[in-house]
């Protein structure tokens, strides 16, 4: 049973069911195979989606000779999915346990003794492999030529398709909207520049549009699926605006990135300059979901995050995992080595490098000093030197670094 | 389909349909069936009762849309059933043995790996749970879809979707690490 047809971005139709081998239908068969693949895009697949795909592993189990030719030239014609394919055979053949069969004989014993149990007259001699069912010869033929006819229009389809085959597909999003597309199907960033000069750089199954009066309009409006990352030219004039799903990242001049695949329960916005404010587009009150509307927004600044559940809408604004420094300074660096240096010093210099808010009682730590060697640590760890020298914890809160302490002798 | 068209003929009380039946789908019952229980007398009459309840009940045939999927799950129900039976634990116990193991002697006789690598490999195999076991085989080797798997196993499509891809993830993970070098 082949379902779940097509790659999360492809609008196609359910595959019609294959059918029984006969002489007659091999040919048709093959034509089958061959239009069904057709319909999905191997192109986009990851490691993952191969490995859940019914078409390649029947191939990799059974290696029938359609499939064969099939996945050998298509691997012909994209080698740069050599590796992906290869690692996924190898783990298809580590989870394909192999076939058991229970000894003829034993079975042939079983049935007699089922035959006995219901009172029937054993069977002379049980093959139940080769049965011979008849068929509507007129029906078979109706189908051969219907299939021939299938493919030959999936085969028009697929030769026009092909004839503008590059890196960048262009097709209209939604015919209402005027919008240009950009497709990045390859398995590497893509870089775009938009009309106003703002940098995309469009990550490898990811695709963006933008309306064709992108240049003249209120606001600049770009409609994302998958991954990019934005360096936006400055023009507070007309804001910039990223859609993706049912957020919305709204910025004036910055560099941010925006995640959110169909496949992702969680999109995700992080900013590496400058400041964008993230709002939903849902239209529920601020009670509802926590998440401010369109009115209000969530500011994020450097090394900011913002991670948004789509399943319940819940939000959380974080650091990123591993905040970059933000100054171009490199005496700032070099001055992270501390004897006995007052905490306010070392705070301020941390948060200046970083570009992030660290919020503690200044009253209460005052006593404080650190010794320490902090230049080529990540910032995390430098704040947990921080802390452990001060005896101190810290939290991540909305974004910001606060320190809970008792205060230092 | 081959099983269809049985089921149909068994509807019209052909019991050489019956017949076919058995031996078209004995091999995946006993497999199946012996990874709960390697009490093999229990297997084979719990197919045994399967096959006569069909029969028992074969003006209603054609109501079965896959008979694979009916049998993989009959075969699951009575032997589980069993098994509690002869336990007398709580029922519904939710709790039952699935053994798999996974075949990497393709992997060690084509890559050559030293003993220390398989023995680790098999090792971090065996980690994976019993529900994420029998999500995978149900799929490689039976391939059944995610609804047939959900329903057998008694969980959302979601839940078979996580657990499914869980378990790649972490064969993933592992094989990379170990065999990265090749």
């Amino acid at each position: 049973m082949l379902n779940n047809f097509c790659s999360p971005n492809l609008t196609c139709t359910n595959p019609k069911k294959t059918f029984r081998k006969s002489s007659r239908i091999i040919l048709i068969r093959e034509l089958i195979i061959i239009a069904q693949k057709i319909m999905k895009d191997f192109r986009l697949f990851d490691i993952y989606d191969f490995l859940t795909d019914d078409d390649f592993i029947r191939w990799v189990q059974e290696a029938k000779k359609e499939d064969n030719e099939f996945w050998n030239n298509w691997l012909a014609q994209h080698p740069d999915k050599h590796l992906t394919i290869e690692e996924a055979r190898r783990i298809l053949q580590i989870l394909t346990p192999r076939k058991s069969a229970i000894d003829d004989l034993e079975k042939e014993i079983e049935v007699k003794k089922l035959l006995d149990t219901i009172g029937a007259q054993p069977i002379d001699q049980p093959e139940p492999r080769v049965l011979h069912i008849s068929h509507n010869k007129k029906w078979w033929y109706a189908a051969a030529v219907f299939f021939i006819a299938l493919a030959a229009t999936i085969s028009y389809f697929v030769l026009t398709r092909n004839a503008t085959a590059g890196k960048f597909d262009y097709t209209s999003v939604t015919p209402s909207k005027q919008l240009v597309e950009n497709v990045n199907s390859s398995a590497n960033p893509v870089r775009l520049v938009l009309p106003d000069e703002s940098i995309v750089e469009l990550s490898a199954g990811s695709r963006i549009a933008y309306g064709n009066n992108f240049d003249s309009s209120q606001t600049r409006d770009v409609y994302l699926s998958g991954e990019a990352t934005f360096t936006v030219v400055k023009n507070p004039a007309h804001p910039f605006r990223v859609f993706a799903n049912e957020i919305v990242t709204k910025v004036l001049g910055t560099t941010f990135t925006v995640r959110s695949f169909n496949k992702d329960s969680i999109i995700q916005v992080t900013v590496r300059t400058g400041k964008v404010s993230v709002y939903s587009q849902e239209n529920t009150s601020n009670s509802e979901t926590g998440m401010p509307n369109q009115l209000g927004g969530i500011i994020l600044t450097v090394n900011q995050e913002l991670l948004y559940k789509k399943s319940n809408r819940e939000f959380k604004k974080t650091l990123l995992q591993n905040p970059v420094v933000i100054t171009r300074d490199t005496v700032d660096q070099k001055t992270m080595v501390y004897d006995d240096a007052p905490l306010e010093k070392v705070f301020a210099q941390l948060s200046k490098i970083y570009g992030v808010s660290i919020v503690y009682d200044n009253d209460l730590m005052k006593k404080c000093t650190v010794t320490a060697d902090l230049r080529s640590e990540a910032f995390y760890r430098k704040l947990d030197l921080i802390c452990k020298a001060i005896g101190a914890n810290y939290e991540i809160i909305d974004g910001q670094v606060v320190i809970q302490s008792n205060g230092c002798e | 389909m081959l099983g269809t068209d049985l089921l149909k003929r068994l509807q019209q009380n052909d019991s050489g349909a019956l017949a076919a039946l058995m031996g078209l789908y004995y091999d995946d019952l006993h497999n199946y069936g012996a990874r709960f229980t390697a009490d093999e007398a229990l297997v084979k009459d719990c197919i045994q009762e399967i096959f006569i309840s069909l029969w028992q009940r074969r003006e209603t045939a054609d109501t079965i849309l896959s008979p694979k999927f009916y049998l993989l799950r009959a075969i699951k129900n009575k032997i589980l059933k069993s098994l509690h039976k002869n336990n007398r634990t709580a029922f519904p116990n939710k709790e039952y043995d699935f053994s798999y193991e996974l075949s990497i002697e393709e992997i060690i006789i084509e890559k050559q790996v030293n003993e220390e690598k398989i023995q680790k490999l098999r090792k971090t195999i065996e980690l994976l749970t019993k529900k994420q076991k029998e999500i995978v085989y149900l799929k490689y080797y039976h391939h059944l879809d995610h609804t047939q798997i959900a329903e057998l196993m008694n969980v959302t499509r979601q839940t078979v979707y996580n657990l499914l891809h869980e378990t790649l993830h972490k064969l993933r993970s592992l094989l990379k690490a170990d065999f990265i070098a090749q």
